[in-house]
């Protein structure tokens, strides 16, 4: 295949620049549907088309994503709509009802089906069922480099014939073959009589009975014919699809429908849907038994072979939790200098320009102290913890592009049985490791109201990316040399805990046998750094905005709290102060029974990172006027600058030096992590002083189980459409928080490590 | 503290109830949760 990175965007961009000279020039817009099967390359087609001009939302009423780009693209505007991946259109599964609907409502222009080219049959399944709505189509043959090292040969020609659709090979990884594929777009949505697909031919009993069903819905219901692509429309209801009956709910006579398939019925059996798959199918294999030439020889492919070892009975599990050690110790060890380097800017340069701005403007000295003690304390403490969350999205992201995380759900399975779930619950637990809000909308996807309760209420305990922050900040005071190890063990401690709790609501509140679970495993890839990127971003970004949007005004909030009665000498005797020391006894036995703990706890129930927020600002020292005396010349604007430049370049480095280190490479800068650990923070010096080794493990173990945040309880009612099941989450979240944080601590004191 | 400090601190802190009020009830933590801000919109369209 001819190089062809650049021409795409080559016309892209380039159009922008005359469109700029020439405004007032009609541009015509084409919309393209982009459907496929999951693992087919999709995302990363799209992505390699539409880069960062894409809209990541969801479809309505639903938690599945919608990916939308809208681009010009040779004096044409193009908006891409990216169409969950499915292996058909039925109407049993969300995301072949959205992709169907999708496409049978807004009638795109244009279909590009991704078809992976080493699976051309099972592909080609929906392929069938796309050419039958009779909306162009444009075949993507997509991840054509894997299957050209195969051996694998495509005769695209024939493909093209028997269809008459356009096929083309594409490598969306590597941007190969997506100017031919756009090319073939914009011919197709040009002159769409000419590029509508042939009719694909069933078999006579199965296109008789057809004929006859159109021809009655032509004639009795002449409104529908319109609306619907009439062919497609006999075989759903030959098919007996309930959803599309419920749709069009046909008032009159609708015996012709059961005259066409008597004779169906008479000669293959009663199940026409299972009759228009098999037929579906067998179109699919002979036309991949027709165009398509395989090796003779079958090597053992390495995805099997890796798959021995990883979905292994006995070594499934281990290596599973070796896998997510290693990416707690890579994302601490890589986050570290970057986190440390936030946190100086942030206490150094920033704050200086901001009490600088404020008295520039004669600012009232208390907006000093709301800025300074208030949001760069609070917010200033979280935005520290950035770097953690975007390295642990990326490696997590990464074990989700290689295929992995799917033998993870696969091996996990065997484990769900145990608390009466299978392996799909564990997908949006493994959304709950980023957040539990969209794990908890994620339990959509799970069809039994039973499956879905009860993996709601286990979610909880899958820690959240916004928990981090506080783990983060205390292994870093007090575990600073095995801080994967710690962080690895939280992870793991509620992942067991969430299995104790499923057995035992398994026996009380579910009663009842788990579903069967089949799940495709895709096969093993590298996945392309510039999606990986993508993904993090996209991933990542809410964290920023959640900084910047409600733990700025909770920051805001607790000041005042901290402030108020105004005036007040010791923040103990503020009102938020009085409430922690309400609260705090409740706390005694578990090693953490003072006030500022226990307002930091209940000002997380808002969200989590905001812990360490509150905790910034109840430990950070007001500037008494002592504090003049050993007040030293500040530094410039400009020296400030280099300040931030120089520090950034050696965080840089002290990152890949840890991440080396991982890997048994010693760290060539040993004493200057001496240097910066002895360094720390005003909150982790007070940290340090404020808890032990002991009470500060059961801490963060407190943080990890109590009940989730409040936006986890809007989630909830939202979902399940009651507060019963948040009620009981927050019961039973309490409790477990409280006895394990108690068995910690005491049980710790009793062996002697208090 | 005078009248103006007492104003500015009244519109601070609304603003800041706000804020709370709008990315945690009315957006129902979607923004901060789910893939794009724009996606709670549409299910209180459809719901």
């Amino acid at each position: 295949m001819r190089a062809e990175t650049d021409d795409l965007r080559f016309k892209i961009s380039d159009f922008k620049k005359s469109e700029i000279a020439n405004p007032q020039s009609e541009i015509r817009t084409i919309t393209v549907a982009v459907a496929g099967n999951p693992n087919s390359g999709k995302s990363t087609l799209i992505n390699a088309i539409a880069g960062t001009r894409l809209n990541v939302g969801n479809w309505p009423g639903v938690t599945v994503e919608k990916k939308t780009a809208i681009f010009d693209y040779e004096g044409v505007k193009i908006k891409l709509v990216d169409l969950p991946g499915t292996y058909s259109l039925s109407p049993y599964s969300q995301e072949e009802i959205i992709a169907r609907d999708y496409l049978i409502q807004e009638k795109p222009d244009v279909i590009i089906d991704v078809v992976d080219s080493t699976n051309l049959e099972r592909n080609l399944y929906l392929t069938m069922q796309l050419l039958e709505l009779g909306i162009p189509v444009v075949i993507a043959l997509n991840i054509y480099d894997e299957a050209e090292k195969k051996g694998f040969k495509f005769n695209t020609k024939l493909i093209e014939q028997m269809l008459g659709v356009k096929a083309i090979p594409t490598i969306s990884t590597k941007n190969k073959g997506l100017d031919v594929l756009m090319k073939a777009v914009m011919e197709a949505a040009s002159d769409t009589a000419q590029h509508t697909p042939k009719s694909i031919n069933y078999g006579e009993d199965i296109e008789s009975a057809a004929f006859v069903v159109e021809s009655g819905i032509r004639n009795l219901y002449p409104t529908l014919a319109n609306r619907y692509p009439l062919r497609w429309l006999a075989y759903k209801l030959m098919e007996g699809d309930e959803h599309i009956s419920k749709e069009i709910n046909l008032s009159g006579d609708g015996t012709f429908i059961e005259d066409a398939v008597r004779h169906l019925k008479l000669a293959h059996g009663s199940d026409i849907e299972s009759l228009m798959a098999d037929a579906r199918y067998a179109k699919a294999a002979g036309l991949a038994r027709e165009a398509l030439t395989k090796p003779d020889t079958r090597k053992i492919e390495l995805t099997e072979k890796i798959d021995r070892l990883v979905l292994n009975r006995f070594l499934g599990i281990p290596i599973f939790l070796a896998a997510m050690w290693l990416v707690f110790k890579l994302t601490f060890d890589f986050s570290k200098p970057f986190s440390d380097w936030i946190d100086e800017m942030i206490n150094g340069p920033f704050k200086r320009w901001g009490e600088a701005l404020l008295g520039f403007v004669n600012a009232p000295s208390w907006t000093v102290s709301l800025l300074t003690e208030g949001v760069i304390a609070g917010v200033g403490f979280v935005l520290v913890f950035v770097p953690v969350i975007f390295a642990m999205m990326f490696f997590i992201t990464f074990l989700e592009g290689s295929g992995y995380m799917a033998r993870a759900a696969f091996v996990m399975d065997r484990m769900m049985h145990a608390i009466g779930l299978h392996g799909k619950s564990f997908i949006p637990m493994l959304l709950g490791f980023g957040c539990n809000v969209p794990a908890i909308y994620a339990t959509r996807t799970l069809e039994n109201p039973r499956d879905k309760a009860l993996t709601a209420l286990l979610v909880p305990l899958m820690s959240c990316g916004a928990r981090l922050p506080v783990y983060v900040l205390f292994v870093g005071v007090f575990f600073a040399d095995h801080g994967g190890t710690v962080l690895w063990s939280l992870y793991v401690l509620g992942i067991a805990l969430a299995v104790v709790m499923g057995m035992v609501f398994k026996r009380t509140l579910f009663k009842g046998e788990p579903p069967m679970f089949i799940m495709e495993l895709p096969p093993y890839r590298m996945p392309s750094l510039k999606n990986l990127l993508i993904h993090t971003w996209e991933k990542g970004k809410h964290f920023l905005i959640k900084a910047g949007t409600y733990i700025l005004a909770v920051s805001i909030l607790i000041w005042f709290l901290l402030n108020l009665p105004w005036g007040v000498e010791h923040k103990k005797d503020s009102y938020l102060g009085r409430m922690g020391q309400v609260i705090a006894p409740a706390f005694e036995p578990l090693g953490f029974g003072n006030w500022e703990a226990a307002s930091s706890l209940v000002s997380g129930l808002i969200a989590k990172e905001i812990v360490v927020g509150t905790m910034g600002e109840i430990y950070v020292e007001k500037k008494g006027e002592g504090a003049e005396d050993e007040k030293k010349e500040s530094p410039t604007f400009i020296e400030d600058i280099k300040e931030i430049g120089t520090s950034f370049a050696t965080a840089v480095k002290d990152s890949f030096v840890n991440v080396f280190s991982t890997f048994g490479f010693a760290s060539i800068s040993a004493d200057e992590e001496e240097e910066d650990k002895e360094k720390g923070s005003t909150l982790k010096d007070v940290i340090s002083t404020q808890f032990t080794p002991l009470s500060a493990y059961a801490f963060i173990a407190f943080v990890l189980l109590y009940m989730p945040c409040f936006v986890v309880a809007i989630a909830m009612k939202h979902e399940f459409g009651t507060w019963k099941w948040f009620g009981i989450a927050f019961a039973y979240q309490m409790a477990l928080a409280w006895v394990v944080a108690l068995v910690i601590y005491q049980g710790g004191k009793a062996l002697g490590l208090g | 503290m005078g009248f103006v400090d007492i104003a500015l601190m009244a519109v601070i802190i609304t603003v800041a109830v706000y804020l709370l009020y709008r990315s945690l009830w009315k957006k129902k933590g979607h923004c901060q949760g789910c893939g794009s801000c724009d996606c709670d919109e549409k299910i209180n369209r459809t719901s």
